[in-house]
């Protein structure tokens, strides 16, 4: 453990933007779980996708225009709308008809996107991996050095989850999409074209996804085979939170980043275990997650 | 999308012309078209799965004169072990081609390569192993890229006697516990890099006054194998300097600040790195913006050349990098320029063949030299022939250890600089070390042997 | 009003194919499917190259574990993504104990070898009881994570206890004795034991026990009210499941001379339920059918393009969305004649699991 103040706050520091990261990650996933109840595998194949596509916007902006950190801001805006409608196209596509399927049939599907989706990603960029270059300095904080960059980061996460709760809780939209969640029926019975709705909630997941693996490119080289390593960390973290519940999800992703962060010194070999352990014991003692609702299954 | 994007040129047995260039073209075209020919006639009885009956028409043995010599090329084509696999998989028909430009081994026996991808899971390598050996009869294997593939394919190949000849995949078990006489490496091993860290950073030590320092390593056998024998090394080396911590991180590690912070507030002199691969690249990016590189000092990482083209943009300069057969240590030597000619003849002059493609290229180009020596493309002959033999590589002349077949490979330790005769960084070569591989290997045959476990 | 001549021809046409149509009539689909198959299966390494020979040892291991699977998913309504685990329990048991054997000549005799394969069924019995007992309080999506999480830590722990397992490097160098090193020897003893296991597995699904699970699949609560002990029942289930992954395992390792800790990994335990689903989990040859299509597409297509996972990911595109219930499930429905909806809920009213017609 970090003996003095300084390094245990810069260690917190670090859990917090770990933890930011695995929520920007998998709010998608636990949005669209929890409104549809579909489990999509390729969730972070998709985040790839969206990385890709990012790198490649941002390598054309600036040769036309020269380097310049906000054209990334303008790469991730338009990464993330191609890949909402991507994610609108893929639900009215191949989602749409697993509806009525049993969640193994859903995971097949889905992992057979896997596989279409990182060839795509390989016929189109290559094998080699990709990173962007961004001057950034680390600033000293605290005794030591912190990569300020992760202020990002943070900010990221909990703009992400404030939004979503705004939208959920504050719009109508997302009343609607809460009300249907607890009865497409009625939603139906209302005139509300509920197929709009998932596709809307789908690509707004996916968008979700690609927008975040935007904001990580400066500090995350992308490359072939990363879904695969992201992916299982997805699942557990939207498991230990619950289905259906984002609050969960972002909860679940502090303890787990937190927690890691300062196993990282006590518990050297145990990075592989942690997030299942502590998946095994929520389980165990509370099978529908932090902040589930029992009935859900 | 220009070659030079990145898009990798994977050649296949369907596509003329992909696999020679010149005035082999029509030949190899027309040979090309018969085994395609072969190949659409087993697909429609292969698409007959229904049945579950696959009748597969044996191939009777030709003459010997003018029998192709085929060779499979085991190396991932998907997930992260791609990216280091791209350069060899160019590289090596670039050199069959030459061979094949003489008329192929012994001037009669052209070379067929057949490319297979691992997927990096040892269950696929075996049976992508099987099948080249069974379907496209090949005699000798090269690959692999991860060192549990490469161990699950020894079997494989040591069943059915086939040759296999290594680089990349470079787990000191492969020519030690696992041996088999059939796999022969063409790079330093994993024992021999991290011997050779350690006598750059021994150095370093006296110069600077170290006294403590921690390790962080990606928790799999290569980067744990690496770590261990990297400290006992140094304890040996270096009694006085204080290991204060191990940190373990799991392999596909994408942030790994946590560590990066968790080093800082131990505040050693030096860290030691057992990373590798992309992971690599993401802790380099990750540490130098986080700014461990103003405290703490991380010699002896892990730098092919690979990464210094591709980190061109990121890598901090003057950090102490290690790599196994960088092309700008030997331009002097006329086979490294050969490398270099045919490679930038065809994908241009910002790309450079890395350790890997190097490394590679020497093998096949060992195993000609073998065939020759031989007189015959028998595998046992060039089996015994390759046996304790010393190979011309772009690296020199090297022998090969005769108990266990390891190439007298140097590593290559050095600091990270800009030259004006490189668009990518490379190590500066006034202060470059060439640590020579028997300084640093298992220092008598009688300790090999007693490492290697009974075959039949 | 069909005429007499083309009544006489639609007559003639059906008992061309009567046998099959006749078999499938009073034992279904499964014993017409199997029935074709079992000649297949014992005359293909006499036609079929070596590589066919090693893709259908391959296929049978696969396919025994696909069954396990199904016992649990089919037959039970249970989803486990864990069974890999098992199999790679079985596979590891049978390794470190044949490396021990081999260590001193390089050898294993017979006795030492069908004691290496023996040993798989207590120690994957063992761990699918323990994992067992905490899973098979839950179901639905809470069974399926929990079992994937434990599927997880098991394989963690193979990969990280060094000194034991050889970690992440796996252990190399298992061999059979060399009667059994033939691959053709070696399928004809792995087509036995997988023969036999299926025998035991079918009896075990027509039992009372058998119909128990498949209460417990639709009705757990009905199932707990006629007075069932329902984990118990569970817990025997996934065991038995857990045993049969488990010599699928240990068949597993000397055959490909090596294993690694990707065994237990839940990639390798995605492998029985695609396979399940691609042939029919409905039916007791779905997985088996399932396994041949997964594992030929696998070992077959990297022949001819670099591009296989686009490839094999089309097919299995199609497969999901055309062929609802399974490869299986289609042919049954041409046969019967009845039209299946994909939205057809649950697995009650299955053509077979549930049906007296298939109790023979």
């Amino acid at each position: 453990m970090p003996t003095d103040i300084g390094s245990f706050l810069i260690q917190l520091f670090s859990g917090l933007s770990r933890s930011m990261m695995l929520f920007l990650v998998a709010s998608g996933l636990s949005l669209i779980f929890g409104v549809m109840n579909i489990l999509n595998f390729a969730h972070a194949s998709l985040w790839l996708l969206g990385g890709y596509l990012t790198f490649s916007l941002y390598q054309a902006f600036c040769s036309a225009c020269g380097q310049h950190g906000l054209l990334l801001l303008l790469a991730i805006v338009v990464a993330t709308l191609f890949m909402f409608a991507v994610g609108w196209l893929i639900e009215r596509v191949l989602i749409r008809r697993m509806y009525a399927r049993e969640l193994p049939e859903q995971l097949l599907l889905t992992f057979a996107l896997i596989l279409i989706i990182s060839d795509l990603i390989k016929l189109i960029w290559g094998v080699q991996n990709r990173r962007i270059f961004l001057p950034i300095e680390p600033v000293e904080a605290l005794g030591a050095y912190i990569n300020p960059y992760l202020f990002v980061v943070i900010g990221c996460g909990f703009g992400v989850a404030a939004g979503l709760w705004f939208f959920l809780h504050r719009t109508r939209y997302g009343k609607i999409v809460r009300a249907a969640v607890h009865s497409r029926e009625m939603v139906g019975a209302l005139g509300i074209r509920i197929p709009t709705i998932y596709a809307g909630v789908f690509a707004l997941g996916v968008a979700i996804a690609a927008f975040s693996a935007g904001v990580f490119l400066p500090i995350v080289p992308i490359g072939l085979g990363l879904d695969m390593d992201l992916i299982v960390q997805c699942f557990a973290v939207v498991v230990i939170g619950g289905f259906g519940s984002i609050l969960g999800t972002f909860v679940a992703s502090l303890i787990v980043g937190i927690v890691y962060s300062f196993s990282v010194l006590i518990w050297p070999g145990g990075a592989l275990a942690i997030i299942f352990l502590i998946l095994v014991t929520v389980l165990i003692l509370r099978p529908w997650g932090l902040f589930g609702t029992e009935m859900r299954f | 999308m220009n070659r030079k994007g990145g898009r990798a040129n994977f050649p296949t047995i369907r596509k003329k012309g992909t696999v020679m260039s010149g005035d082999e073209k029509k030949d190899w075209g027309r040979r090309i078209e018969i085994m395609s020919r072969g190949v659409s006639r087993r697909d429609f009885i292969v698409t007959s799965i229904a049945a579950g009956v696959l009748t597969m028409v044996p191939r009777f043995a030709g003459a010997q004169a003018g029998e192709p010599y085929r060779i499979g090329v085991l190396l991932p084509t998907t997930g992260s072990g791609a990216n280091y696999s791209e350069r060899p998989i160019k590289i090596l028909p670039l050199v069959a081609a030459q061979i094949n430009a003489r008329g192929g081994f012994l001037g009669k026996h052209p070379i067929e390569l057949y490319f297979r991808d691992t997927q990096t899971k040892p269950d696929v390598g075996a049976r992508e192993a099987r099948s080249l050996i069974l379907n496209d009869k090949v005699k000798t294997i090269i690959g692999t890229w991860s060192s549990a593939v490469a161990m699950a394919v020894q079997e494989i190949i040591h069943e059915h006697k086939v040759l296999h000849l290594t680089a990349t995949s470079n787990s000191s078990k492969i020519v030690h516990e696992n041996f088999t006489p059939y796999t022969f490496m063409f790079g330093p091993d994993t024992r021999m890099q991290s011997g050779a860290t350690v006598v750059a950073v021994a150095r370093l030590i006296k110069e600077k006054g170290w006294k403590k320092y921690a390790t962080i390593g990606l928790d799999y056998e290569w980067g744990r194998d690496a770590q261990k024998v990297f400290v006992e090394n140094l304890k040996a080396a270096s009694p006085g300097t204080e290991l204060m911590k191990e940190l373990w991180a799991k392999l596909g590690e994408t942030d790994f600040t946590s560590y990066i912070t968790a080093v800082m507030s131990l505040k050693p002199d030096f860290l030691f790195g057992a990373i590798a691969g992309k992971d690599n690249e993401t802790f380099l990016q990750q540490a130098k913006a986080a700014g461990l590189f103003k405290s703490v000092s991380y010699p002896g990482v892990f730098l092919p050349v690979t990464e210094l083209m591709q980190q061109r943009q990121t890598l901090p300069r003057g950090i102490i990098g290690l790599n196994r057969c960088p092309f700008f240590a030997h331009m002097d030597n006329a086979i490294m320029q050969n490398y270099v000619k045919i490679y930038q003849e065809k994908f241009g002059k910002d790309d450079y063949p890395d350790d890997f493609a190097c490394m590679y290229a020497d093998s096949l180009n060992a195993l000609d030299q073998a065939v020759t020596k031989a007189s015959t493309v028998e595998t046992e002959a060039i089996r015994k022939a390759l046996t304790g033999a010393t190979v011309d590589t772009c690296r020199g002349k090297l022998p090969l250890r005769d108990c266990n077949n390891q190439l007298d490979a140097p590593s290559y330790v050095g600091e990270v600089v800009d030259t004006p005769d490189y668009p990518f960084p490379i190590f500066n070569p006034k202060t470059m070390i060439m640590v020579q591989g028997h300084e640093v290997w298992v220092p008598t045959c009688d300790e090999v042997r007693r490492l290697q476990k009974k075959r039949t | 009003m069909p005429t007499t001549t083309e009544k006489r021809a639609s007559t003639e046409a059906t008992e061309r194919k009567g046998w099959f149509r006749a078999l499938y009539g009073r034992a279904g689909l499964s014993a017409s499917v199997l029935a074709v198959l079992v000649p297949v299966a014992l005359l293909a390494p006499l036609v079929a190259g070596e590589f066919s020979t090693v893709v259908g040892v391959e296929i049978l291991i696969l396919g025994l574990f696909a069954l396990s699977f199904n016992l649990i998913y089919g037959y039970m309504g249970q989803i486990s993504f864990g069974q890999a685990a098992f199999f790679g329990l079985g596979a590891y048991a049978t390794a470190l104990v044949c490396r021990a054997f081999q260590a001193s000549t390089g050898e294993i005799g017979y006795f030492q070898f069908f004691f290496a394969l023996f040993l798989a069924i207590p120690v994957s019995a063992l761990g699918a009881l323990v994992v067992g007992f905490f899973l098979v309080r839950l179901t639905g999506i809470y069974f399926a994570i929990l079992s994937l999480a434990f599927g997880e830590l098991l394989f963690y722990l193979v990969f990280s206890w060094y000194g034991f397992t050889g970690g992440d490097d796996g252990i190399q160098g298992i061999l059979s004795p060399p009667f059994f090193r033939n691959s053709i020897n070696y399928y004809y003893f792995t087509l036995g034991v997988v023969a036999a296991a299926m025998v035991i597995i079918w009896r075990i699904t027509q039992s009372p026990f058998g119909y128990t699970l498949r209460m417990l699949r639709d009705n757990q609560r009905r199932a707990a009210f006629v007075g069932i002990n329902v984990r118990r029942a569970m817990l025997l289930n996934f065991v038995i499941a857990g045993v049969f992954a488990g010599i699928a395992g240990s068949l597993w390792a000397p055959f490909q001379r090596s294993v690694s800790p990707a065994l237990l990994g839940w990639m390798q335990s995605g492998s029985p339920v695609f396979m399940t689903l691609i042939g029919g989990a409905d039916f007791f040859a779905g997985p088996l059918v399932g396994s041949m299509i997964y594992t030929a597409l696998n070992a077959y297509v990297t022949r001819y393009t670099v591009f296989w996972p686009l490839t094999i990911g089309s097919i299995i595109l199609v497969i999901v969305l055309f062929f609802p219930g399974g490869i299986l499930s289609i042919i049954d429905s041409r046969l019967s004649g009845s039209s299946r909806k994909a939205e057809e809920p649950g697995r009650s009213g299955s053509p077979e699991l549930a049906n007296d017609r298939a109790v023979k």
